[in-house]
């Protein structure tokens, strides 16, 4: 059952993803300054936001798993943190990659791309937590506290952008900014396949969880004989 | 269509699905390392209750 | 009221135990002092430079010379079980935190305080002249690292590699609270007034302060015991 949701999600997320493809590289209108590359928005963006989806859901999870004990939580948190961890670095890398072709540099330290860039190394600071502690429920807990803590940072990124004038570009999906109707459609409507790829990645690594404990479970059978 | 920066562009794209490979690949791996530790295990379980 | 005598008496305890060996104090001290002094002596900066970095500069220096004081904040308990103890005592566990937390803070601020005639003497700056604008950014920046620092002691004290997980768990926390500081730190430290347009940032700072002391108050319990 969960292996024909996971095909389906994935599947589904290719078609919208072929579909988005088509209509950003043949349809939509060039930008004037920027030519073809400011295409990579529709990545950068999306990412960005899937990538706070999942610390967000790691969020609710941990706060969960500190209420109910129940190491499933513990699971999804890990699972989510570590699928927004891969989409976070699109979104750096992405920027980057742009940031280079546009301004001309790899990297500045504005607030923006500082928070974004501190975000990602915080969370993967979560995971190296989890890797120094062994026994599986102070884990969970040290690991939900961790997360707790750690998304305070996530607003932080999100509202540097409108706070601080700096050299990423101002606000454009509130604010007021400015942008085609068709772009800013695109940017919501390739955010779809992008979280439909997340939820599958993000199954697929609670699924190794599950894995991992009756691995814990076996093992301590076999040293009981 | 606007030539300018086209190949940069695909740059761009190739670096965010690049990444997303990446994680799919350390997933996969992860995946058969956990399936043979479990197999292993069980075998060795099975081999252990055989035992009188 | 009687969790502010218990964190009153853990904060006591705390200073006591450190004013007997001296030790973290002087190894904070002497850590600030060596970066200043080295800084300096490296970069020899003109008067414009220092200017600009004045603020990025003191924050770097509090925020390790202080990580050597919060480190020890709980691990200084190992021995002898006292954590245990202290633990199963009827002190609240939010109070055993404020109090260590408090404990942290005043040893800090000593630190920085030697440490800030020393950075007006090496690098000709003359720092006073925001006085007390600048004690009040100080004392903000200062609670956020000791905030920041004594509830990451007391989660990684029982933990591998504590020496390695306690800074990187802690510095990319601390960066928006540290940005803010020293953002409010170089205009005050080069004689500017906190004008409006530092507002901001010291909202930044205020509210960092706020949350995370809430959090961690709300949240050692479970560290703590589970």
């Amino acid at each position: 059952m969960r292996e024909k949701i996971l095909i389906a999600l994935a599947a589904l997320a290719g078609l919208l993803l072929a579909r988005n493809l088509y209509v950003m590289l043949l349809e939509l209108p060039d930008e004037a300054a920027q030519g073809a590359i400011y295409r990579i928005i529709f990545f950068h963006v999306p990412a960005a936001w899937t990538a706070f989806a999942g610390f967000f859901v790691a969020l609710v999870s941990s706060v969960l798993y500190l209420i109910r004990h129940n190491l499933r939580y513990d699971a999804l948190a890990v699972s989510a943190t570590e699928v927004g961890l891969a989409f976070g670095a699109v979104n750096l890398v992405t920027g980057m990659i742009w940031g280079r072709i546009i301004w001309g540099i790899w990297w500045t330290w504005d607030a923006r791309l500082t928070s974004m860039l501190i975000c990602w190394l915080l969370y993967a600071g979560y995971l190296m937590l989890r890797r120094a502690v062994d026994d599986p429920t102070q884990r969970a807990r040290f690991a939900a506290v961790f997360s707790i803590f750690a998304f305070v940072d996530v607003p932080i990124v999100w509202f540097s952008i409108k706070w601080w004038r700096t050299q990423h570009p101002g606000p454009v999906v509130w604010g007021g900014g400015s942008m085609d109707p068709a772009m800013y459609q695109m940017l919501f409507f390739n955010w779809i396949p992008l979280l439909l790829l997340a939820c599958a990645l993000v199954m697929l690594r609670l699924r190794q969880e599950e894995t991992a404990r009756e691995i814990e479970a076996l093992r301590r059978h076999a040293h009981a004989l | 269509m606007d030539e300018r920066n086209f190949l940069y562009m695909f740059y761009g794209f190739a670096a965010a699905w690049l990444i997303v490979a990446l994680y799919v690949i350390a997933l996969v791996r992860r995946e058969k390392a956990l399936r043979k530790q479990l197999d292993r295990l069980r075998h060795m379980l099975e081999h252990q209750e055989k035992k009188p | 009221m009687r969790f502010f005598r218990e964190t009153l008496a853990i904060a006591a305890k705390d200073l006591r135990a450190e004013m007997r060996t001296k030790e973290a104090l002087n190894a904070s001290l002497a850590f600030a002092l060596v970066i200043l002094l080295l800084f300096s002596f490296a970069f020899e900066p003109t008067a414009e430079q220092t200017r600009e970095i004045a603020g990025g500069l003191l924050w770097l220096v509090f925020a390790f010379a202080g990580a050597l004081i919060l480190n020890r904040s709980f691990v200084r308990e190992l021995p002898n079980d006292c954590l245990d103890a202290l633990v199963a005592s009827p002190v609240s566990a939010g109070a055993l935190y404020l109090g260590k937390a408090l404990a942290s803070f005043l040893l800090l601020v000593a630190v920085e305080l030697v440490a800030l005639p020393v950075f007006g003497v090496f690098y000709n700056v003359r720092w006073t002249a925001q006085f007390w604008p600048l004690m009040a950014v100080l004392a903000l920046g200062t609670w956020a690292l000791t905030v920041i620092g004594t509830i990451f002691s007391a989660l990684t004290v029982n933990l591998r590699l504590r020496e390695l997980m306690l800074p990187a768990l802690v510095y990319p926390l601390l960066v928006p609270g540290l940005m803010a500081a020293i953002q409010l730190t170089t205009p005050l430290v080069a004689g500017q007034p906190l004008g409006p347009e530092l507002y901001d940032w010291l909202k930044l700072l205020a509210g960092f302060d706020i949350i995370f002391t809430a959090l961690s108050l709300a949240l050692v319990e479970t560290i703590l015991v589970g």
